[in-house]
């Protein structure tokens, strides 16, 4: 009886919103602002980086965010309102050039466009700062719990994440890192959790969420140069003599360093597999959200209202089913990731074979 | 394309972020959380491993408990044989020193009667003797003569009565 209303609730307020949407779009043509859809833009513009931060339900307004250029004049700050509605402020506007499309640029006395360095609080870095907030604040107050409870197990979301935590550590760093997980667990346990939070602050839709943070490949690069970083800078002697001298035929190694040329290259495609993977497959989530939901609006251009209501209920089954897949999606990549960088990091890691086999009891 | 260039801007602030985010984590939270937790499952193993230990204890102190019991009773059952033998000989020995008494008494008894019976016969010897003289002389006055003949005939007659007894 319950489940009913509540359906029979939801129900209202989706038809309402559409509704509201319907007229608001009629509106808005009726304003003379007669925009095209156009979908391919559309999905560029939510997947991409923003200066300001949407609303619900607003066309033009915007959270302000600060801009930090620095521009062939030193440094400006000043607050993203003042040129999102494509003014000029302080000799710098957000191009609609091909070439800088959507950034900031100083526009020079002969009237051409220059990118500054922009140290933009853009959106997406908002996004950032929030999950790194977001991170900080649930680990820290499970900390809290054991200095407070001591040996009391956490309850509730605390000791959900617990769980999440004893199933990153317990079940696959240490087991793949042995004796040295304590020293590479931090690392991979904040990869883990700040991945994650970006993952699932990407699905919601308004404001703490919404950026598309690890579905960009600025994100992932950060991320993946750590893991390149940290994996060779605690390479043993075997690792890099596996790199170099491998033990392999000497004719694949001597005349033509062969092996060698294979080996160095899978020093750089490790790290940019990691890269291309959580990038290419949040943001294709995201990416199918969006073209389901923009369904919509190309079929009741197309083919009128009707369709357009028709299309909408598919749509909004399809859309919540990848989204409910995006969650799921969200752990999966954001636990690949840091396996994979544990397992990148036990290879850097290896003994010399005689070792391992002389003294197994010391490996655990 | 924009979506495969990565911006400066924001991997410069990523850069930041992250390692911000694992500087904290790193020194404040993530060795304390895992210490914690390995601590917690290492208590939980040895409460376990605690509990079997207590309950196998348990175990042998009820067995020992029952030996010491079956111990004591098999004590207590030799006191008890201990006690009984030991009556039975004090009964016996009592039994046997009254008997050696009365023994003795009876004795005592025999010799005192033997004694007096010495004495009377002593006495009846002299008696018999004197009566005897007194009937001879009663004879004899009869016969007037009185002869030493007859006096020795007498005396041989008495220790032929005599010895007879």
């Amino acid at each position: 009886m319950k489940s009913k209303i509540i359906t029979a609730i939801v129900a209202l307020v989706i038809v309402a919103l559409m509704g509201w949407g319907y007229y608001s779009a009629a509106q808005h043509r009726a304003h003379g602002h007669t925009s095209e859809l156009d979908p391919k833009e559309t999905i560029f513009e939510h997947l991409g980086d923003a200066y300001g931060w949407e609303v619900p339900f607003n066309h033009s307004l915007r959270i302000p965010l600060p801009i930090i250029v620095w521009g062939q004049d030193g440094l400006h700050c000043f607050m993203s309102n003042r040129i999102t509605g494509g003014e000029t402020y302080d000799g710098f506007k957000i191009s609609t050039s091909e070439e800088h499309n959507g950034k900031v640029v100083q526009v020079m006395p002969d009237g051409s466009e220059v990118r500054p360095w922009d140290f933009s609080i853009t959106k997406n870095v908002a996004g950032l700062f929030i999950a790194a907030l977001l991170v900080i604040w649930m680990v820290m107050k499970l900390k809290r719990w054991y200095v407070r409870n001591g040996m009391k197990a956490p309850r509730g979301a605390k000791g959900f994440l617990e769980l999440v935590v004893d199933f990153v550590y317990g079940d696959t760093i240490r087991p793949i890192l042995g004796k040295h997980a304590p020293k590479y667990a931090p690392y991979l346990l904040t990869a883990f959790f700040f991945i994650l939070t970006m993952n699932l602050l990407g699905l919601i839709v308004i404001f703490p969420g919404g950026a598309n943070l690890t579905g960009n490949i600025a994100v992932t690069l950060v991320l993946a140069v750590l893991t390149f970083l940290i994996t060779n800078f605690s390479g043993t002697r075997e690792y890099w003599k596996e790199i170099f001298w491998p033990e392999v035929p000497m004719a694949l190694k001597c005349p033509v360093p062969m092996m060698q040329l294979i080996e160095v290259l899978g020093m750089f495609t490790k790290p940019l597999a990691l890269m291309v993977r959580l990038f290419a497959n949040m943001m294709s989530g995201h990416m199918v959200v969006l073209v389901l939901v923009l369904l919509i609006f190309i079929f009741t251009s197309l083919f009128g209202v009707g369709v357009g209501i028709g299309t909408s209920i598919f749509s909004v089954a399809f859309t919540l089913f990848m989204l409910l897949l995006d969650v799921l999606v969200s752990f999966i990549q954001a636990y690949v990731f840091t396996i994979l960088s544990t397992i990148f990091i036990s290879m850097a890691l290896e003994e010399p074979h005689e070792h391992a086999e002389a003294e197994p009891v010391q490996e655990n | 394309m924009e979506l495969f260039t990565p911006e400066f801007g924001l991997v410069f602030w990523m850069f930041v972020a992250f390692v911000c985010l694992y500087c904290i984590l790193a020194k404040w939270a993530w060795p304390y959380i895992i210490k914690s937790m390995e601590e917690r499952a290492d208590l939980i193993d040895k409460g376990v491993a605690y509990a079997q230990e207590a309950k196998s204890q348990l175990d042998n102190a009820k067995a020992e408990a029952d030996k010491l019991l079956a111990e004591a009773r098999n004590e207590q059952a030799d006191i008890l044989r201990e006690a009984a033998k030991m009556r039975n000989e004090l009964i016996e020995k009592a039994r046997s020193d009254a008997a050696d008494e009365a023994k003795k008494v009876s004795q005592a008894v025999q010799v005192s009667l033997e004694q007096s019976r010495k004495e009377a016969e002593k006495q009846l010897r002299t008696e018999v003797g004197d009566l005897a003289l007194q009937i001879a002389e009663k004879v004899i006055r009869r016969n007037i003569a009185s002869d030493d003949a007859q006096r020795a005939l007498v005396d041989q007659y008495l220790s032929e009565v005599e010895t007879k007894n």
